[in-house]
């Protein structure tokens, strides 16, 4: 356990040596924020939608932003770069479980880049002026919630990157891949429409999917949206997606291990 | 002594999609699927405490043989014993007894302190604490580290970068380390300094090392065994001094004459450049050399001002084997 947790602080460490990048990034995501903002507030026209207010809207919006990271499909620094020029062939020759190696990886760089980007971004969203500010969490059993599954969300986050991982064993380049799945589970994790705003029926199935659980869910929480008690049975059905998908990437992972070439010689 | 590696008819074929010719747009949607045998059929057996070194031109097959060794490749067919362990099927077992660089590649986390990256490996490997206090001393001393170990990979020179890698590797005491050319790319002094840290590890740990190289000076210093492959087949596998004085026999001599001429003949010698008054001379192969004879042979049809006789170098011999072999 000890060797996994290792694994997890060192690319927790080495993503927060690059403190410029995360300061860039969170610029860029006060001007998206902004830009949903204003665009929902012209669509709403100062109504409440689905239960869906515009504080809450707000709200839904800085949430979204700031924990983009966690959502966003993008591979650790390493990860992509060593299958592409054939390093990965280290991890094969540690005595420790192949797939947990990724993971402690994938976990290290989605926490350290939480707290270098959205904490930040979240005490920006906090001192905005009153009309666009991110509004304090719908309870104390709300917040308590809302961090219990943004982690789940992490957790979810990365075993859906680890599946991207395993297909550039075959595909070579991971940019193609993560970069259509960004946009595709973006758009079904109500990340670019919220899902509120979207047809009852497209909501009946997105609902249960696993991309909804990664933001959507907890900031639904944290709003006040769902209520804690009607939250529980949602966090059950993303447990029970992050074991089949961890299965299904540990199945693949075997796989690829079985037919895998080493590039570069 | 007992046999610690054992490789019986291996073989690995790759499969790689080729471009149909002059069907340019078609290659998008069907391509030839082509498989290249990189090994096969591969055979040998190393005894522990040895030193070996692994060589072939470029694309022989020796960098998949080391990762099919190290449990990195699974073959195509045939078996693989080292220590008792088939290493691509128990391989969580297997790779804590063995230790591998490869000196294109990394093992050490690019933006920690060298000292951090050893710290995760001693988790990684489940070293107790005496046992790595007592290894990294010992490697921080033979390979002169001390400076070295708080600063980060991204900062250390290719040489200081390699001295990290193999300590890295050696500190979990592995049995058998694998070193896929260890010395690509460093200057003089430090391959010295790694030839003989390689040379003491192996004597005092015992440790069995298979290295693949290009630099045949390393070959010379560190192994006393030699297994040759190429075109993913084994053409030699024995002592390397068998081979040296296979092709020792053959000398250059550099002779200077007294004036131009234009064509020097010599029989039993092959002219490998001419240039004014200056050429060099080969010895045939079936010819055997004396100093004596040649100096007779050459002052009776030219006028000698000077005359030098060398050797091959190792390079050159393993140069001249590669051409006599096809490779």
């Amino acid at each position: 356990m000890s060797s996994y947790f290792g694994i997890f602080k060192m690319n927790f460490k080495g993503e927060l040596q690059y403190r410029t990048k995360a300061i860039s990034g969170v610029a860029t995501q006060v001007f998206w924020g902004l830009m949903y903002i204003y665009l929902y507030t012209a669509f709403m026209g100062g109504k409440i939608i689905e239960g869906f207010s515009l504080e809450q809207m707000k709200s839904y919006v800085w949430l979204g932003q700031g924990f983009l990271v966690i959502r966003f499909l993008d591979l650790p620094k390493n990860c992509a770069k060593e299958i592409e020029s054939g390093n990965v062939c280290y991890k094969f020759v540690r005595p420790i479980n192949l797939y947990n190696q990724w993971f402690a990886e994938h976990i290290g760089y989605k926490l350290s880049a939480m707290i270098l980007r959205c904490i930040p971004l979240i005490i920006v969203a906090f001192i905005l002026p009153p009309s666009l500010r991110l509004m304090l969490p719908a309870s104390f059993t709300a917040f308590i919630l809302f961090i219990f599954t943004i982690l789940i969300g992490a957790i979810m986050s990365s075993s859906i990157s680890m599946i991207i991982v395993f297909l550039t064993f075959k595909t070579l380049s991971a940019k193609g891949t993560a970069s259509i799945c960004n946009t595709v589970f973006g758009i079904l994790g109500g990340m670019y429409i919220p899902l509120v705003f979207m047809p009852q029926a497209v909501q009946n199935i997105l609902n249960y999917l696993p991309f909804r659980f990664i933001i959507d869910l907890p900031a639904r929480i944290y709003i006040g949206n769902i209520s804690p008690l009607d939250a529980l049975p949602f966090i059950g059905i993303s447990i029970a997606w992050i074991i089949v998908i961890i299965g299904f990437g540990k199945l693949l992972l075997s796989r690829a291990g079985k037919s895998a070439t080493i590039q570069g010689g | 002594m007992s046999k610690i590696i054992e490789f019986n008819e291996i073989s690995k074929d790759f499969k790689i999609l080729a471009k149909k010719k002059g069907k340019g747009f078609l290659n998008l949607f069907k391509r030839d699927k082509k498989t290249i045998h990189a090994l096969s059929n591969i055979s040998f057996e190393i005894e522990e405490g040895d030193i070996v070194g692994y060589i072939g031109p470029n694309g022989a097959g020796k960098s998949t043989t080391i990762k099919i060794m190290s449990g990195i490749l699974v073959p195509t067919s045939g078996e693989c014993s080292i220590m008792g362990y088939t290493p691509w099927k128990d391989r969580k077992k297997y790779v804590k007894n063995i230790g591998v660089v490869f000196g294109q590649r990394s093992q050490l986390w690019w933006d920690v302190p060298i000292i951090d990256s050893f710290q995760l490996l001693k988790d990684i490997y489940k070293i107790p604490n005496a046992e790595y206090e007592e290894t990294l001393n010992e490697l921080i001393n033979t390979l002169n580290l001390k400076d070295l170990l708080n600063r980060p990979l991204r900062q250390l020179s290719l040489g200081q970068k390699m001295k990290c890698e193999l300590a890295g590797s050696l500190l979990h005491r592995p049995k058998v380390l694998f070193l896929d050319e260890p010395t690509i790319g460093l200057d003089a002094v430090t391959k010295l300094a790694v030839r003989d840290f390689v040379k003491s590890i192996n004597k005092k740990w015992g440790t069995t090392v298979i290295l693949t190289t290009h630099d045949m000076n390393d070959i010379d210093a560190l192994t006393n065994k030699i297994i040759l492959i190429g075109r993913g087949q084994i053409l030699y596998n024995g002592k390397f001094s068998a081979i040296k004085e296979k092709y020792g026999h053959i000398k250059e001599i550099e002779v200077e004459f007294a004036k131009n001429y234009d064509r020097i003949k010599l029989d039993g010698y092959t002219v490998v450049s001419h240039n004014k008054n200056f050429a060099t001379l080969k010895n045939d192969e079936d010819k055997e050399f004396h100093v004596k004879e040649f100096f007779n042979e050459i002052t009776e049809k030219y006028e000698v001002v000077d005359f030098q006789v060398k050797s091959l170098g190792v390079d050159e011999i393993l140069a001249k084997l590669y051409k006599d072999m096809n490779l």
